[in-house]
């Protein structure tokens, strides 16, 4: 009666050192599940550097690259680069960056790295802050909500930057979301990613349970609501082109408030503000109906 | 590598940043404070079957298509999953948790599906102690018979005395066979017979045999002679009136019943067309339903509304389906005799203040009688035990107490149940007093005390999140312009095929069914697979909880860590 397929294969350990309920570790775990023993992981700073253990220590059966800020794209192509002189084609190089380093600090090296379309999967687990740091708000951080820089007298007023629009305008191979709540789904997208020559590019969103102020039994629950709600549809693209919708459209959404109210930092909202979130996710979901319905 | 590593010195360390070991030294067990332990917990509708079906694990055989194994395990619990999947009117599907998602499991289908499709099959007599000890049971209803079977499996003598020419009781004597076909009773019955259990009908305790004798040649005794007395109406001209229990008892022995011109049959009960059934219970529902099958047109009169009526709302609605007539808030005052016709004289009634019951009390109008003219009229107003046979002596001499609890009769040697203890209840219920006296009856020939009963966390939470909306299989029925002329059964079973796809609903409460979510969903990798169970390892889990909150089934708990 098992309810997801998962490969068994376990290239993540135990002791690293997520937090409790740390969906970063979760999307790790179901990330190399699909990608298999032969890659290279190049992560930046994030709070995978942190996690995955401290010199001369990895919880990763995997080699690590450890990287500077600004660089993940940019290192894991030149990993790419030479593995191929070697000669090597096989084994799989995969950024993994956070938020802050996709969406701000490494968007550059990244946004070059998908103009030269390198041959790399590049995936951002998004926990919506610069969270090992203390929690300060990044280009990811959704709209209204509280960090430790935004505080709840003055929310952010920014909306969450549409790193997925901005990939996909580079008209990369793939591009799709994924979160810990679905592992067949992220677990499918990571391995249809290998198939593909050039850069793949998947946007993860991955419950932060002591930034967002959750209990952290509820990682899980809050990447389900992320997709019930619509706040995180689940979606792919292919060669900047071809929208496919993973869940069924006709499918009835949960109200926007059900995320939003397991969540501390968004605990200062008033009910017009949370009708002002609801109408931007309901506007960006009619949008990427559109753009579905467009393209096929 | 489990221990830390220390450089001593430079060239001790790799010439650059190199991991050289994974992170297992580093126990992060130490940073909890909540511990999940994996508990399995008492699903709600195992535990509203008053016999205890283990109802999550029969389920998920039957979807798997294992239907000998979930015969077996019915009859672990019960020795009357045939009747029970017919007759009993099934608490566990009120409490069934899907019943809060769409709709509540089919259960008792299944149960009678499962029975049907193992039919020829027999219990597996095991080798067992032969014991010394003989024990008498006086009626072999559904009490009777599974005391009988419980003390015969454990390898007792036993003897079940019953005042019929068959044994089953009520089961044989009060449900009508288009609700439990006989040779469904007979053959559990037979089946019961195989573990050694001897049947003595046509022998009514207090007439052919005495209940001190009885006492006097057994260890013990087991009183389950139910409860066949029907109350009387009180109202001048009710020797016209026939009990109904007595009617349905003649029409059920009877070997063929059917529909006469005039309602006179093989049945040896004249009816006539036009029948009065007064009462609104479960007998007066069997009884109209009887009546209206022997071709007879029969109205059940009641003095409250159907809202209050104590039938079940099941048996009500196949009455009116099958084309009952109803006479509501009128009650009988007195029945005339005119010729070979009754006439009788009713009051209407209205609805007061509530009883005790919590219903609403029938008051009646004054000046509101009005007469319904009838070929006959069948009482049937409730039922009482008759317990005439217990002699004073007994009674008071040795302490018979009508108490639930056994203890004071354990002492006597004397026990009593069922119906005869309790009132007319359910068919469930009485099985499970028969059973507790089995268990009683032991603990008193082994000279046990009763044990503290031991309440088992109930799994009341399910994360709907891993269920899909799936309707219930309706159960098949009988049309009615096939059953009206006959006593044919008018509940039909599942196909296998509906049988698996309603069993596949189930949701397992408190049954870890091997689903993974544990282990998929612990970011720690601290669950393991074993062999169709999961193991946490405490040295890393750190306690979030991920696990307790995606169990579909509530099957893993959150305790606090102890310091």
């Amino acid at each position: 009666m098992r309810n997801f397929t998962l490969p068994s294969e376990e290239l993540m350990g135990s002791g690293h050192l997520g937090c409790q309920g740390c969906g970063g570790a979760l999307a790790m775990r179901y990330a190399l599940k699909a990608a298999g023993e032969n890659t290279i992981v190049v992560i930046p700073a994030c709070c995978w550097t942190i996690i995955a253990g401290p010199f001369p220590y990895s919880s990763l059966k995997v080699p690590v690259l450890h990287t500077a800020f600004e660089t993940a794209a940019v290192a894991a192509a030149g990993v790419r680069a030479a593995l191929d002189i070697q000669g090597n084609t096989e084994t799989t190089v995969l950024a993994w960056a956070g938020d802050g380093g996709t969406f701000d600090i490494g968007l550059q090296a990244l946004s070059g790295a998908a103009e030269r379309n390198e041959n790399i999967i590049y995936i951002c687990y998004d926990n919506e802050a610069y969270m090992n740091t203390g929690i300060q708000r990044s280009g990811a951080t959704p709209y209204l909500a509280w960090t430790t820089t935004t505080p709840e007298k003055t929310p952010k007023t920014e909306p969450k930057k549409d790193i997925m629009a901005i990939m996909v305008a580079h008209r990369i191979p793939y591009a799709a979301t994924a979160t810990i709540a679905y592992p067949d789904d992220f677990i499918r997208k990571v391995q249809k990613a290998k198939s593909i020559y050039g850069t793949k590019f998947l946007h993860v969103l991955a419950p932060c349970p002591p930034g967002w102020k959750a209990p952290s039994e509820l990682a899980i629950t809050l990447s389900r609501l992320a997709v019930q709600t619509r706040v995180f549809p689940l979606y792919e693209v292919e060669d900047g082109e071809r929208y496919i919708l993973n869940r069924p459209k006709e499918e009835t959404a949960l109200p926007v408030s059900e995320y939003l109210k397991l969540q501390g930092r968004f605990s200062h909202l008033t009910e017009q503000e949370i009708q002002e979130i609801q109408k931007i996710i309901d506007t960006r979901w009619q949008r990427l109906l559109r753009l579905v319905s467009e393209s096929s | 590598m489990r221990k830390p590593i220390v450089f001593t010195s430079e060239h001790e360390m790799p010439p650059m940043a190199v991991s050289l070991a994974d992170m297992g030294h580093n126990r992060t067990g130490g940073w909890r404070y909540l511990r999940p332990i994996y508990s399995e917990k008492l699903a709600p509708c195992k535990s509203a079957c008053p016999v205890g079906n283990d109802i999550p694990r029969i389920l998920s055989l039957v979807s798997e298509g294992h239907y000998e194994d979930a015969w077996r395990l019915f009859r672990e619990t019960s020795p009357l999953p045939g009747v029970c999947g017919r007759v009993c009117y099934h608490p566990c599907e009120s409490f069934c948790n899907r019943k809060n998602f769409d709709e509540a499991l089919s259960i008792a289908s299944i149960e009678r599906f499962v029975a049907d499709a193992c039919f020829g099959l027999e219990d597996r007599i095991s080798e067992r102690p032969r014991r010394s000890e003989k024990i008498a049971i006086v009626g072999s209803g559904p009490a009777g018979l599974t005391c009988a079977y419980f003390l015969a499996k454990d390898g007792y003598a036993v003897t079940v005395f019953e005042a019929a020419s068959q044994p089953g009781g009520m089961l044989r004597l009060g449900i009508p066979s288009y609700r439990l076909p006989r040779e469904v009773l007979d053959r559990e019955i037979e089946l019961i017979a195989r573990w050694g259990v001897e049947f003595r009908t046509n022998i009514r305790v207090g007439q052919e045999i005495d209940i001190e004798k009885l006492w006097e040649q057994h260890d013990a005794v087991f009183i389950a002679t139910g409860a066949h007395r029907g109350r009387a109406l009180n109202i001048p001209g009710e020797e016209f009136a026939l009990q109904g229990l007595e009617f349905l008892k003649a029409v059920n022995l009877s070997p063929n019943p059917s529909p006469t011109r005039r309602g006179e049959g093989s049945q040896g009960v004249r009816l006539g067309k036009k029948v009065l059934v007064i009462g609104g219970g479960n007998t007066a529902m069997d009884c109209a339903r009887t009546a209206l099958r022997l071709g007879a047109q029969p109205i059940v009169v009641y003095r409250r509304t159907r809202e209050e009526m104590p039938a079940i709302t099941e048996e009500i609605e196949e009455a009116e389906h099958e084309g009952v007539q109803f006479e509501f808030l009128a009650a009988p005052v007195a029945i005339h005799k005119l010729n070979d016709k009754l006439e009788v004289q009713c009051i209407r009634m209205k609805l007061g203040e509530p009883d005790k019951s919590g219903r609403r009390r029938p008051v009646p109008i004054p000046g509101s009688d009005f007469i319904l003219r009838a070929d006959s009229v069948l009482k049937a107003v409730g039922e009482e035990p008759d317990l005439s046979f217990i002699s004073e002596s007994l009674e008071t001499s040795e302490g018979i107490v009508m108490d639930r609890s056994h203890e004071l009769l354990e002492r006597a040697g004397v026990f009593i149940g069922g119906d005869a203890q309790t009132g007319p209840s359910t068919v469930a219920q009485a099985m499970r007093s028969g059973k507790e006296t089995a268990q009683a009856i032991m603990r008193f020939l082994r000279g046990e005390r009763t044990p503290k009963p031991k309440k088992l966390e109930e799994a009341l939470r399910v994360n709907f999140a891993y269920f899909a909306h799936m309707p219930r299989v309706p159960t098949p029925q009988l049309p009615v312009s096939e059953r009206i002329a006959n006593f044919a059964e008018t509940k039909r079973a599942l196909s296998p095929e509906q049988a698996r796809a309603e069993a596949t609903r189930c949701f397992s409460c408190g049954v870890c069914n091997n689903c993974d979510n544990c282990w998929v969903f612990c970011p720690d990798v601290a669950i393991t697979r074993m062999n169709g169970t999961y193991e946490v390892n405490y040295d890393f889990c750190k306690g979030c909880g991920v696990c307790v909150e995606e169990c579909p089934r509530s099957v893993i708990s959150l305790v606090e860590e102890e310091l």
